[in-house]
């Protein structure tokens, strides 16, 4: 059990009705680990993480957390197994208030005793989500979305945390800031799986980067490696 | 008009509002979870017209063990019709159908449900003894029976303890987040085959009590539930499927509309009055008072 | 004379010659049944479920076809059958003319019900319709004025057939309605399949495309309740002078629980649905006549059962599995596409590209 990596992905096969967007795709990840998973848009980046946590049913192959193999598994009991997923466009409650989404966040995994204590270090910990606290979600800037979804995702103890795209949509100071909020997780030794469009942002926190394209990973690498390869330098890094 | 129909205009429709709002807010809890309209609400009054007649009349015990009974038989029941006839089809849920097809399912268990009370206690109406009897004069001529007071009040608590739990329960909360994003409740691990029949049993409940009401009010009989059925569809499209607050609204609104036409115009014609003012509103407002289309609800 | 054939074959040009011919030898069989059964409660069974099975057309024409949950169609039914008897009783009018009047009647309920319910969301429509129902009842029902008899309801109203031998009156009764359900099976089945039938559907499976197209919800569906509603008032006028009465219990929640069943077991929104429903249910109603409580709960499993586990009803299970015949088949044949006009169903959730 020691020996096996925090999450493997063997074999992966995934889709939608008829047509398969995920094909034999692999990943490991250990713990602690920041993997970055870069990929153009329509080529599985979110179906990946859909079918990791179960809200999707992959069509074969495995998902082991912990080397325990989760694939059929529904999306709440994959959550109870310690998976956090931070989906695509932050998935928060829109007419309930931040407070409640943040509560939300503590449903699950055995975290509702603690959820006050927890509470209280979100908002000790991001100062514009406190200030919003009774607000409704709906009524926030794309920003606070943001770190309202990954204060969710911290009311509890996770063993692996999915992010889907952090940076969509967001202005560049907002995307500091969540990135800022991301870099602090990893130093508090969380196991990370996050996808992005392209490695702007990433190179401070990427353990590991994996390129997706059509729907498999095509390179894999520590960010030094891929960061100095001509073709993914010139698709992924754009004009950084 | 006079000063005494004016209080009595006010007695009615809190009487009446009370009431259609117990029977239509479980309709409009289970539409905004589960996006149907579950046309076995009315049933589950009947049920619970039934059961107080059965505790109150045939064993003559306490009103208290009737609403409780009502309640968690109703609960069961609920849940039940959930398991049978919505379960086996929330997989087609994004379907164009799926809306219909329910509205058939359920129709279908209201169907069996009658008809197994008609099979097995008769056609017959039943006296249901009051829960209460006695009653105030509250003011000259306008008289308030208990059992309408008690009636209104219990309706009024448990409308209230409904919003409690939705905004302050962790179950409570969960439902509403099942209402306004399927896929990122079940990422916060809500286990939602059991939250949809946990769901329809809580609102089904609701109505069973309101049926121990009704059935002092009215009689117990197997057709009971479906003036009620009406009466709370009429509430959900004036408040709007899906808006709890809008339900509550309506449901008062409706209630003074009919009280204030039983007086001008008499009751017989009270409800063809309601039905045109509600014409009149989904003309103006396609989504009732507080509807939308399709977005997040609860 | 040359030109009348083919004109009729583009109207239905999923209808083989082969096809024509079953029809006809079914209607030809559907027409000899009164002089083989003589006994008059059988008669009278099978006029009563002919007429239902006019109401059962004109309904799935509005629900299935045009797919507007239209749960108002028993009060139109009824609305018809209350102006045809009305006319009957007060005037002295033929009472052909005073069907085809209840028809005009049943139309003209179903223009005024289709106005609100444009704007609406389907299932608004679905809660609206049925309220209507439900109010035109009560009215009825609570009626002090002795139009319509309240409760009690109509009186003693002259039939179709004056002075005729029940049993004679009976038969005439059958071929008239069995004639009604011919041209009302065959007029549904046309428009389905003309550019109104596409419309239609256009706006049922997606309407902000078809929109989008120039296809005008006010126009064709004002259209589909109009026809509708004119065969639902024609069904009332049947029933009223077949009855020669006419109460409130013809409207209501058994009544329709019963209809819905029909039309689901057989298979909405199919031509053929209707008829297999309403025949197949009239069995199951006539063997359990004497139990109203247990025929009605076991139609609800019915009901359920059949939504839950066969979409499409008993025509969408048929024409599966002749598919899956007739697929194996063309397999070992050619591997052509087999499914090609075979069926009246149109598969869930379809979408209609081919919006004119």
């Amino acid at each position: 059990m020691s020996d096996s990596p925090r999450l493997r992905v063997a074999g992966l096969r995934a889709g939608y009705g008829d047509s398969t967007v995920i094909r034999d795709l692999n990943l490991d990840v250990g713990a602690g680990e920041v993997a970055v998973v870069v990929g153009p848009n329509g080529h599985g980046k979110t179906t990946l993480l859909r079918a990791i946590s179960g809200l999707l049913k992959p069509t074969g192959g495995q998902v082991e957390l912990d080397g325990t193999d989760v694939v059929g598994q529904s999306a709440e009991r994959i959550s109870g197994l310690g998976l956090v997923h931070v989906p695509q466009g932050d998935g928060l409650f829109p007419e309930m208030t931040v407070e409640e989404n943040l509560l939300m966040g503590a449903f699950g995994g055995g975290a509702w005793r603690s959820r006050r204590t927890e509470l209280a270090k979100i908002y000790d910990r991001f100062p514009v989500v406190a200030a919003r606290a009774h607000q409704r979600a709906r009524t926030l800037s794309g920003g606070e979305r943001r770190l309202v979804g990954l204060g969710r995702a911290l009311m509890r103890t996770s063993q692996i945390m999915l992010i889907d795209e952090p940076s969509l949509g967001l202005a560049p100071v907002a995307i500091d800031t969540v990135y800022e909020a991301i870099g602090d997780l990893k130093s508090g030794g969380a196991t990370i799986v996050l996808v992005e469009e392209n490695f702007t942002h990433v190179g401070q926190i990427a353990d590991s980067v994996h390129v997706l394209e059509t729907g498999t990973i095509v390179a894999s690498g520590s960010y030094a490696e891929l960061s100095v390869d001509p073709t993914i330098v010139q698709t992924y890094l754009g004009s950084v | 008009m006079s000063l005494s129909d004016i209080v009595g205009i006010l007695v009615t429709t809190v009487i009446l509002g009370s009431i259609y709002g117990l029977v239509a807010i479980g309709m409009t809890l289970i539409y905004g979870t589960l996006r149907i309209l579950d046309m076995s609400q009315g049933s589950m009054v009947m049920v619970g017209s039934f059961i107080g007649w059965g505790i109150l009349v045939v064993a003559g015990w306490n009103p208290i063990i009737a609403i409780v009974l009502a309640f968690v038989a109703t609960f069961g029941l609920g849940t039940l019709t959930q398991l049978v006839s919505v379960q086996p089809l929330m997989k087609r849920m994004n379907s164009i159908d799926f809306e219909m097809v329910t509205f058939i399912t359920t129709f279908a268990v209201a169907m069996i449900l009658s008809n197994v009370a008609l099979e097995v206690l008769g056609p017959q109406q039943r006296n249901v003894t009051p829960v209460i009897s006695g009653g105030i004069n509250v003011y000259h001529g306008v008289n308030l029976p208990y059992q309408s007071l008690t009636m209104a009040i219990v309706s009024v608590v448990m409308m209230a303890g409904l919003g409690i739990f939705l905004a302050r329960t962790r179950w409570g909360m969960a439902i509403r987040a099942v209402a306004q994003d399927l896929d990122a409740a079940r990422l916060m691990g809500v286990p939602v085959s059991k939250l949809y029949p946990l769901t329809m049993g809580l609102a089904s409940a609701l109505a069973g009590v309101a049926g121990v009401f009704l059935g002092g009010l009215y009689f117990a009989y197997p057709s009971a539930g479906d003036l009620p059925l009406l009466e709370a569809l009429i509430v959900v499209i004036f408040g709007g499927l899906g808006s709890l607050p809008g339900t509550v609204y309506a449901a008062y609104a409706i209630g003074l509309i009919q009280a204030i036409a039983e007086v001008i115009v008499g009751e017989t014609w009270s409800l063809p009055i309601l039905y045109g003012v509600i014409l009149l509103v989904l003309i103006f407002r396609p989504y009732g008072l507080l509807g939308k289309p399709s977005e997040a609800r609860l | 004379m040359s030109e009348r054939p083919s004109k009729f074959a583009t109207a239905f040009p999923d209808m083989t010659a082969g096809r024509w011919a079953i029809s006809g030898v079914l209607i030809v069989i559907a027409a000899l049944v009164p002089v083989v059964v003589s006994n008059e409660y059988a008669m009278t069974v099978l006029v009563t479920t002919l007429i239902l099975l006019v109401l059962n057309i004109s309904w799935n024409f509005v629900l299935g076809i045009a797919g507007v949950w239209n749960f108002g169609q028993l009060a139109i039914y009824a609305l018809g059958g209350y102006g045809a008897g009305i006319l009957m009783l007060h005037t002295s009018l033929s009472p052909w003319l005073a069907l085809l009047a209840g028809g005009v009647v049943g139309a003209v309920a179903a223009i005024l019900l289709a106005f609100p319910t444009l704007r609406l969301y389907g299932i608004y429509t679905s809660l609206l319709t049925f309220a209507f129902a439900e109010v035109i009842q009560y009215v009825i029902l609570n009626d002090g004025s002795g139009l319509t008899g309240g409760s009690f309801g109509l009186p003693i109203v002259r039939g179709l057939f004056g002075t005729a031998s029940i049993a004679s009156a009976n038969r005439s009764y059958y071929w008239t309605v069995l004639a009604v359900v011919v041209l009302a099976t065959l007029a549904v089945a046309a428009v389905s399949r003309s550019s109104l039938g596409i419309a239609l559907r256009g706006l049922r499976d997606a309407p902000a495309y078809a929109a989008a197209r120039g296809v005008s919800p006010l126009k064709f569906r004002l259209i589909a309740f109009a026809l509708s509603g004119f065969l639902a008032g024609i069904a009332g006028a049947l029933y009223v002078s077949f009855n020669q009465s006419i109460d409130p219990g013809v409207m209501g929640l058994t009544p329709m629980s019963i209809d819905v069943t029909m039309l689901v077991i057989g298979g909405m929104g199919t031509i053929t649905g209707p008829i297999i429903g309403t025949a197949l249910l009239a069995i199951v109603q006539t063997a359990l006549v004497s139990h109203p409580g247990a025929e009605l709960t076991i139609l609800g499993v019915f009901l359920l059962v059949v939504v839950v586990f066969v979409p499409g009803g008993i025509v969408g299970l048929v024409s599966r599995y002749r598919k899956r015949i007739s697929t194996w088949v063309a397999e070992d044949d050619s591997g052509g596409d087999p499914a090609e006009n075979d069926d009246d169903v149109q598969p869930e959730g379809s979408t209609e590209q081919s919006v004119a």
